[in-house]
């Protein structure tokens, strides 16, 4: 639902396409914006899809952008892959103005998709799809063993963890040490 | 996919999208997975938790949490299964516990199995465990639903005797069991028929709440040697004599010393008039209302259970004990024989009224 084409600046985009809306045409104009990722691939999203992020709502709620000056500054989201923020704005497009059901059951089956999906989710605040996500992240280790939990959520057994903490402590020692003898040369 | 590259909030809505059985896993992942769950807002979930039962019934022990209306199975606990081999092995409390998650009723449930030589040790362990992992203000009770194996003594652990129907109870196997049990919290039982009568010592007339449908016609005589808090009886008869031997017992303190309620119902009329008589009831002003006699239940099944307290007697007729002037409420209506003992001398009760 959402339109995307490839930008080259986040300051003049060129024109995206917009792809063919619902049926049922609003009676008001329905003001939209635009949003890109890390692959520069600008988004066409309405003012009500982008209401499920509280983020992108806060934002633009007090902006009062004409048509032009949205499609002139898309916001970026240079911390989301360009396939995942497609995700959201297609969650947000097929949920715009509707309640949301009780489980989405179209939410990305392979791990890393969804570990990038929850931390775009969560930085834009999209609370019901971060529920989903959350729930289809608990879903994963559903029946599994200890071992197998820690293998799925790449979770550090307990030597690990000691080490890696030795580890940091080393290092902030080294870093301390480093900037007395740095103070101290200064000093002379 | 790493769980800890998460955000808090966001591990801990991933938490608030498990189930108990779940995080009992995750607290043998890591400690910093246990860290985890504990800093989570989990903690307010295991606060909600105020039971824990352990039913055994057919060889295993389920292991839930009763909440509003339904049991959430946490874990099981059975003997070791040599057909199968998908065990892996969990250090609970210092000791190394085979395990299986089983899929049984749409639900994963983690099972922890024992030797046959191991069994009160592995149980000791996990109990061990839920006291670290709930802390020590959750109840823990045990429910036996059968007779086959004892109820073990654990560390706070209050026993149970839930029973269904059974056409024929071997009492020599019931009493043995019984003598093998901690003193019981709470009998629930229907007795159809009995191989032998019951001991008048039996340990189960000292169970604080007893519950209890009785088709065999001489246990009711039996509960004369209840030595518990709250007793609740359907029975087929129920004889004057025993109702008024069982309430003179009472009045000069011979028996009953920790009774707080008795209730029988019997499936004939009772002689009224007969038994207060014969009990020498006093009577209330008929003109002032009566005080309603309400305890505490005993014991109560949180999840399907919502009354908290027992049924009110409201009763014009009340008897004295002899030896501390206490006051016991009796009301005989609808086939229904209620004795209720106050906490109060009979000065103290007639007070109320005034």
């Amino acid at each position: 639902m959402s339109s995307t084409e490839q930008g080259t600046s986040s300051a003049a985009p060129a024109e995206p396409t917009t792809a063919p809306e619902s049926a049922a045409a609003p009676e008001v104009p329905e003001s939209f914006y635009y949003v890109h990722g890390k692959d520069k691939v600008v988004h066409k999203v309405s003012a009500g899809a982008l209401q499920h992020s509280a983020l992108i709502h806060g934002m633009i709620s007090n902006l009062g952008y004409t048509e032009e000056q949205a499609k002139a500054n898309p916001f970026p989201f240079e911390n989301i892959d360009g396939d995942i923020l497609q995700m959201v704005v297609d969650w947000c497009n097929q949920h715009k103005g509707k309640p949301t059901p009780p489980e989405d059951t179209n939410l990305p089956k392979q791990k890393e998709k969804l570990f990038d999906l929850v931390l775009a989710v969560n930085y834009l605040e999209i609370k019901e799809l971060l529920t989903y996500c959350c729930k289809q992240v608990a879903m994963m280790v559903k029946g599994k063993s200890p071992e197998e939990i820690r293998e799925i959520w790449m979770i550090p057994t307990d030597a690990e963890d000691e080490a890696a903490e030795k580890e940091a402590k080393k290092r902030a020692g080294k870093e301390a040490a480093g900037e007395t003898a740095a103070a101290a040369g200064d000093a002379k | 996919m790493k769980l800890f590259k998460y955000p808090y909030l966001v591990q801990n809505e991933i938490l608030n999208n498990t189930e108990f059985s779940d995080l009992l896993m995750f607290s043998f992942v890591s400690k910093r997975m246990k860290k985890l769950i504990e800093s989570s807002s989990q903690m307010q979930r295991f606060g909600n938790v105020k039971t824990i039962r352990y039913d055994h019934r057919n060889g295993r022990t389920f292991v839930c949490i009763p909440f509003h209306h339904y049991h959430d199975h946490m874990l099981q606990i059975a003997e070791l299964d040599d057909t199968q081999n998908d065990y892996f092995q969990l250090n609970v409390s210092e000791k190394m516990i085979n395990f299986r998650i089983v899929y049984e009723d749409n639900k994963y449930c983690p099972v922890a199995y024992y030797q046959p030589n191991e069994c009160e040790s592995v149980l000791n362990s996990v109990h061990d465990y839920f006291h670290i992992f709930f802390g020590n203000s959750v109840e823990y009770y045990w429910f036996a639903h059968d007779y086959t194996k004892p109820i073990p003594q654990l560390q706070n652990l209050s026993a149970c005797i839930d029973m269904p129907t059974e056409q024929w109870l071997d009492m020599q196997r019931f009493e043995h069991f019984i003598s093998l049990c901690p003193i019981l919290k709470f009998i629930d039982i229907d007795i159809l028929n009995v191989t032998a009568h019951m001991s008048p010592d039996s340990k189960f007339f000292q169970a604080e709440h007893i519950k209890m449908l009785l088709f065999e016609p001489t246990l009711p005589a039996n509960l004369l040697n209840f030595q518990g808090r709250q007793a609740f009886v359907d029975c087929m008869r129920c004889s004057s004599r025993e109702l008024i031997e069982f309430v003179n017992k009472w009045k000069s303190g011979e028996a009953f010393d920790k009774l707080e309620l008795m209730k029988i119902k019997s499936f004939r009329d009772l002689a009224q008039n007969e038994i207060l008589e014969a009990i020498e009831a006093k009577y209330f002003d008929s003109a002032k209302e009566p005080p309603a006699h309400i305890l505490p239940k005993v014991y109560r099944d949180i999840a399907f259970d919502e009354q908290p307290n027992t049924d009110p007697i409201t009763s014009y007729t009340y008897v004295v004990r002899e030896t501390d002037s206490r006051v016991a409420s009796v009301l005989i209506h609808d086939k229904t024989f209620n004795f209720g003992v106050w906490d109060k001398t009979e000065d103290e009760f007639l007070r109320i009224m005034e």
